[in-house]
């Protein structure tokens, strides 16, 4: 029997009006009131009883309430009476709270909303994200011609309260260009533009959605992400840094997403696959998302201290990536904020400290995999020995038994030359690890005992299953759980607008940001459950709705009113991600080398990037098509990643990267300017454009469709010609130059001109950023 | 340009005011700034009055002895060569002794130097030279004594993986003063970055514009892209430029987003930085005697620098760090607030060729040394030494017995140390710091005798130095406070020397 503690009490909370605050309107304890306790107070008065001051808990409703030396901090309905109004009013600074040395004060507006909260009654309510999300009736709109679809009347609803208006869709060549980059990281030709924009029917723009999400460079766009979460990387990590064969893993994400394996399944199989009743290989496979922690090489390590970090990492980033909860504080002690205890984190641990691995430099347990090649070779050889050994039998011969033999060393040959990625397994039976607190974070100072448990705060487990990893993975996707639909629209959703209706991906703890439309939110959660957690749907139902197809034009007003469009009211519009920026570049410029999955590449990277310590291995630039694969094959080494990208935000694989935070600096400009793979497809583009035949200004015109989809106005036509006019007379005074920048783009004849002009177009601000 | 919003400045207005300005086209490095003279932009009220301008932190990669250095221990002396007592055995992790090795006295005479009567070894005559302008601390300890680990405490703040280096920190904390360069330059000598990596200098969870610049002085781009491709003068580039802006000016026209105002000015930055980087780079603009001072040779490439094992290729001579101590005076003198130099090849156990401390070391000191003292005297003659901070040292430092895994016996050009993080030796100058000495170790330095001073303490000193509260300067990230000096309020500001 599944006891659900919280959500069935709960299940009658919910959030309505989390409009801006008016004055006669009822303080909301979670919108007005948590978030200034727990910046100002809970670090003392929380629930960390070995940091908690005076015996004093404000992070509930009883601990406040309790009687204290005849004084209570909240007495309800009576600000007068209550302590914490007199502490923090209080102008003498031995009495006023918080303390004037904690770097923490309460605005005048924060000190009112207290004390008309306590006069409105003081009531705790369960943190947001602690209760079960739920549809609610759609709200009601003025302009109720605007929505498509549910998710347009919560924005609406929002919008209209503001005052702002929403906007009017994005033309069409904007618009397919935009749902391209999303939905594979792929700009459209301009030929699947223009059929779009011919195709007036209501159906045309689902048409383009559901080809995109067919398509398998869908898969490699959003793998991507999940690979952030994973800390995917080809290395091991610390001071050796080797190579590690996981490029496996990789592609069963991809697979995974498009095939569209539901969500719970999907997570169900990376972090227990290896516990399902006869698991196949991939489903073991799957399990290699927690070896993604660093093993250290280093000579002279403590393998132990390796291994424990390795377990907590895969504890924090299972609750991260899957629930939004920040564990790692709760290593050392009782997390301050939210209610995870010391002993919870270790109890947590114990399920997490049963497996084989153990920072051994040959990383196993391993799974050896053959490739397709392989496995022809492995199954002709067997069925050469099948024969033999049918001849054998039939007539013995020595000469026989040595071809057997022959054969059988062959197929320990291929077996051994197989790719091995690491993977969780559990240790047998009598070999299980005892797991004692670590008192104070450090391993080598254990505490008490602990037995193996989840979270009881966000539903239990079955009494009769044994308490596992696959129990986990049940548990964080079984209905009770409130977090895992919630955090996994919240991502799917940031991804496509650049910022999360919670905009603290990371963080759905009390600590965390409170989401801009909380309603829109939980009706998006409880959607993707019940459409059996598909996210291609998900994606399907958000770039449907009026919302998403927005045109992102903004004026003064709009600006002003809403900087950073959490509102909605336009269209998303930022930068490319860094490996949408390279595969763009190769995509118009015809470079593209289209292969999904295998091990990974080495595109060109300058001289002396690599110098690790104690690291044979040696960065050889590609020469053939891997030189022009997705950006998601480079070679990933975690002390010295693959620099271009890094200039351009992508992180460094050591850790889980919930959301990477974007920049816009003058590193960027120089990568697309001048790395001879940027350079390389200005080449490659000009190439493409001279091959058009008539004027200069058609083949401008061509250069500009396959970098913007959209058509050139007059005024950007010109100027790119008057450029290009400008360039052809100074290169015809120095053909020296010209011959240099030809070669430079790894052509052998060609206009240096135009290559500028393409380099041009590949840095204008609008092929850089989603449209 | 987008940064996160801490959650709990979710009522900043000042921060969301920021995130507006973007749009008059400021460029990320000239934010920076803002973030600086706003002083607030990060979670509280950190700013106090700066001691130093600008940081140069000479990190000895693998760890010096200090026993060879700067620890003169006659007791240690007196047991050379016999069983180290169990007692220093018993419980303790090594990294490479194993069983009961032997004590290993100091293999290098010592003397008193200038006024405050500073012990160093015959090793260091440059130091000597200007033994009154530092202050050696001999009672550093860490928790970690494995390379990688202990140098991301050192430089992290989290021995682990994923955290903002301190040159992230301080950069974010108070900005560029020249937005033609980066704030956090970081120069490598030695053949090999160090154990870490490029983690060492990453922005870990503040924005990557934080992340240090490695620049490069083995020939290549000094920055990774600078130069425009071969063929593609300045006048041609400043065409595309001017098309780009043109282009993007339509663009802003057309759809209003002041991120494309944003790109305008960085791409105006970067072709600024074009012509900014290589003239700060290029230390041939030194006259002789200031080359002569460092002991430099503008142009030099060690062949050190690209072979396989670096370590058995070294000269004394060799003037790769010489070069890096001299552009990182030009850096600060142009306002880069944050100068990281790693040396590499200091791990000397005395296992392999190339890696003892009595023949490496003497050759590895000899490549900082006058380098060092020259930095020194250079900057305080043109009146920068009072706001530049030098710090110095590795990230651990070594046993006092002899590492017996390969080499049980004392031979020649194989007498080495193992790591050991409980007493090292670092030392500052500068920046408002006092030169003297502070904290001791006991006759054998095995252990810190009066006045430890944690990784933390250091790092709450520099901090502290460069005008920053260690313990109010946080960023919020995963639901914390994160600081460099860690989460609990151990590591504090040693005020003892500071001047």
């Amino acid at each position: 029997m599944k006891c659900c503690c919280l959500a069935a009490v709960l299940f009658l909370v919910c959030l309505v009006g989390d409009s801006a605050f008016a004055a006669d309107e009822l303080v909301s304890f979670n919108r007005d009131i948590r978030p200034i306790l727990a910046k100002n107070c809970f670090a003392c008065h929380g629930p960390d009883e070995g940091a908690r001051e005076a015996g004093l808990r404000l992070d509930t409703a009883a601990g406040a309430t309790a009687g204290r030396d005849g004084r209570r901090a909240l007495v309800p309905g009576q600000p007068s009476d209550s302590e914490l109004v007199a502490r923090v009013e209080s102008d003498d600074p031995d009495v006023v709270m918080p303390p004037a040395d904690s770097g923490h004060e309460l605005s005048a507006e924060e000190k009112t909303l207290l004390r008309r909260w306590i006069s409105e009654g003081g009531e705790y309510k369960v943190h947001w994200s602690f209760t079960q999300p739920m549809k609610i009736e759609l709200p009601t709109v003025k302009q109720d011609a605007w929505p498509k679809h549910a998710i347009d009347h919560f924005v609406l609803a929002k919008l209209e309260l503001q005052k702002l208006t929403p906007s009017a869709q994005a033309d069409r060549y904007r618009l397919i260009r935009r749902v391209s980059l999303d939905l594979t990281g792929l700009p459209p030709t301009p030929e699947e533009a223009d059929a779009f924009v011919a195709d007036s029917s209501d159906e045309a723009f689902g048409r383009v959605v559901d080809r995109l999400l067919a398509s398998e460079a869908y898969g490699e766009r959003w793998a991507r992400m999940w690979l952030d979460l994973a800390r995917y990387a080809d290395t091991k990590g610390y001071e050796k840094d080797r190579h590690r064969d996981v490029w496996k893993f990789r592609d069963w994400v991809i697979l995974a997403l498009n095939r569209d394996l539901p969500y719970d399944q999907f997570t169900i199989e990376q972090l227990a696959g290896d516990l399902l009743p006869d698991a196949s290989n991939e489903q073991i496979l799957a399990t290699a998302f927690h070896r993604n922690t660093m093993t250290n090489d280093e000579g002279g390590t403590d393998n132990e201290e390796f291994r424990v970090a390795a377990v907590k990492d895969r504890v924090d980033t299972t609750l991260q990536v899957w629930m939004g909860l920040t564990m790692r504080c709760a290593q050392c002690h009782s997390h301050k904020y939210d209610p995870i205890s010391h002993q919870d984190y270790y109890s947590l641990y114990a399920i997490f400290n049963q497996t084989e691995d153990a920072d051994r430099s040959d990383d196993v347990p391993v799974l050896p995999l053959p490739s397709p090649e392989q496995s022809v070779q492995i199954a002709e050889i067997e069925a050469g020995i099948r024969t033999l050994q049918e001849q054998q039998k039939e007539t013995p011969d020595t000469s026989l038994e040595a071809m057997i033999k022959e054969q059988q060393k062959k197929l320990a040959t291929v077996r051994g030359s197989m790719t091995k990625t690491p993977i969780m397994k559990e240790l047998a039976e009598g070999q299980r690890r005892d797991t004692r607190i670590h008192q104070r974070g450090n391993f080598l100072d254990p505490g008490d005992k602990v037995e193996p448990a989840v979270l009881g705060l966000f539903g239990s487990q079955d009494a009769d299953v044994p308490v596992n990893r696959l129990s986990v993975a049940r548990w964080i996707v079984q209905p009770e759980n409130p977090l895992t639909a919630r955090v996994m629209v919240n991502r799917v959703w940031a991804r496509l607008f650049g910022v999360g209706l919670v905009e603290t991906e990371e963080d759905f703890g009390t600590q965390g940001m409170i989401p801009s439309h909380p309603e829109l939110l939980d009706w998006l959660a409880v959607e993707f459950r019940e459409n059996g957690w598909s996210i291609k749907k998900l994606i399907r139902t958000i770039v449907l709705s009026a919302t998403y197809q927005q045109s992102a034009v903004v004026d003064a007003e709009k600006l002003a009113a809403d900087p950073r469009n959490i509102l909605l009211s336009r269209g998303p519009r930022f930068r490319l991600s860094a490996e949408t920026v390279r595969d763009q570049a190769l995509a118009v410029s015809g470079l593209l080398t289209q292969k999904v999955g295998g091990p990974s590449v080495m595109p060109p990277q300058p001289d002396g990037v690599w110098k690790s310590t104690y690291n044979a291995l040696k960065w050889i630039d590609a020469t053939g098509p891997d030189r022009y694969r997705r950006a998601l094959y480079t070679y990933w080494k975690r002390t010295s990643p693959y620099p271009a990208m890094i200039t351009f935000d992508a992180g460094s694989g050591e850790v889980c990267q919930i959301r990477r935070v974007r920049t816009n600096t003058p590193l960027q400009a120089l990568v697309t300017l001048n790395d001879p793979a940027y350079v390389e497809a200005a080449g490659a583009l000009a190439k493409r454009m001279n091959d058009v035949r008539g004027p200069t200004s058609e083949k401008i015109r061509r250069g500009f469709r396959l970098a913007l989809v959209r058509p050139p106005s007059a005024a950007e036509a010109s100027r790119l010609l008057e450029v290009y006019e400008a360039l052809s007379a100074s290169f015809e005074n120095d053909s020296g130059a010209a011959e240099k920048l030809v070669n430079a783009a790894n052509l052998e004849k060609g206009d240096a001109a135009m290559i500028a002009v393409a380099n041009v177009l590949l840095n204008l601000d609008e092929t850089l950023m989603k449209p | 340009m987008e940064l996160p919003i801490p959650l709990r400045q979710k009522q900043a207005v000042t921060r969301r005011h920021f995130f507006g300005q973007t749009g008059l086209g400021f460029g990320a490095l000239a934010l920076q700034s803002l973030l600086a003279s706003d002083g607030k932009a990060a979670a509280g009220n950190y700013r106090i009055p700066a001691k130093a301008k600008s940081i140069i932190y000479l990190h000895m990669a693998g760890s010096p002895s200090q026993l060879e250095l700067f620890e003169d221990k006659p007791e240690l002396t007196k047991f050379h060569g016999q069983e180290c007592p169990q007692e220093y055995l018993e419980g303790k992790r090594f990294a490479f002794i194993k069983g009961t090795p032997k004590m290993l006295g100091p293999q290098f005479k010592y003397r008193k130097h200038g006024e405050t009567g500073q012990t160093l070894s015959e090793l260091l005559p440059g130091l000597a030279s200007i033994a009154d302008d530092v202050c050696v601390i001999r009672s550093m300890h860490t928790e970690q004594f494995n390379h990688s680990p202990a140098q991301l405490l050192l430089q992290t703040g989290n021995p682990r993986l994923g955290s903002p280096s301190i040159g992230s920190w301080v950069n974010y904390g108070l900005g560029s003063e020249n937005e033609n360069l980066p704030g956090f330059v970081v120069l490598a000598s030695g053949g090999k970055t160090p154990s870490a990596g490029k983690s060492l200098w990453g922005s870990g969870f503040l924005p990557t514009v934080y992340q240090g610049i490695q620049c490069r002085t083995d020939g290549g781009d000094p920055i990774l892209y600078l130069s425009n491709p071969s063929g593609m003068s300045r006048a041609a580039r400043r065409k595309t430029l001017d098309a780009i802006r043109d282009l993007n000016t339509f663009e802003h026209q057309n759809i209003g987003d002041p991120e494309t105002l944003t790109r305008i000015s960085q791409y105006e930055l970067a072709f600024r930085m074009q012509m900014s980087v290589p003239e700060v780079m290029d230390i041939g603009k030194e006259p002789k005697h200031i080359l002569e001072l460092y002991g430099a040779q503008p142009g030099h490439v060690s062949e050190a620098e690209s072979a396989a094992d670096p370590r058995v290729l070294y000269k004394g001579n060799d003037p790769t760090f010489a070069n890096n101590c001299l552009l990182a005076r030009r850096l600060v003198e142009n306002g880069v607030r944050f100068v990281q130099l790693y040396d590499w090849g200091w791990d000397h156990h005395g296992s392999s060729p190339g890696e003892s401390v009595d023949e490496t070391l003497p050759i590895k000191c000899q490549q900082i040394d006058r380098a060092i003292a020259g930095l020194i005297k250079d900057l305080k003659q043109r009146g920068l030494f009072d706001e530049t901070l030098i710090v110095w040292g590795g990230e651990f430092g070594r046993t006092p017995m002899m590492q017996n895994n390969v080499h049980k016996e004392l031979k020649k050009g194989f007498i080495g140390r193992d790591h050991h993080p409980h007493a090292f030796t670092m030392w500052m100058a500068g920046g408002g710091i006092k030169p003297g000495s502070y904290g001791n170790t006991d006759e054998i330095g095995y252990y810190i005798g009066e006045n430890p001073m944690s990784i933390r303490d250091l790092q709450a000193t520099i901090l502290h130095q460069i005008g920053i509260d260690p313990h109010r300067f946080s960023f919020a990230y995963e639901g914390l406070n994160q600081r460099l000096i860690g989460p609990t309020e151990e590591g504090r500001v040693v005020k003892e020397i500071i001047g």
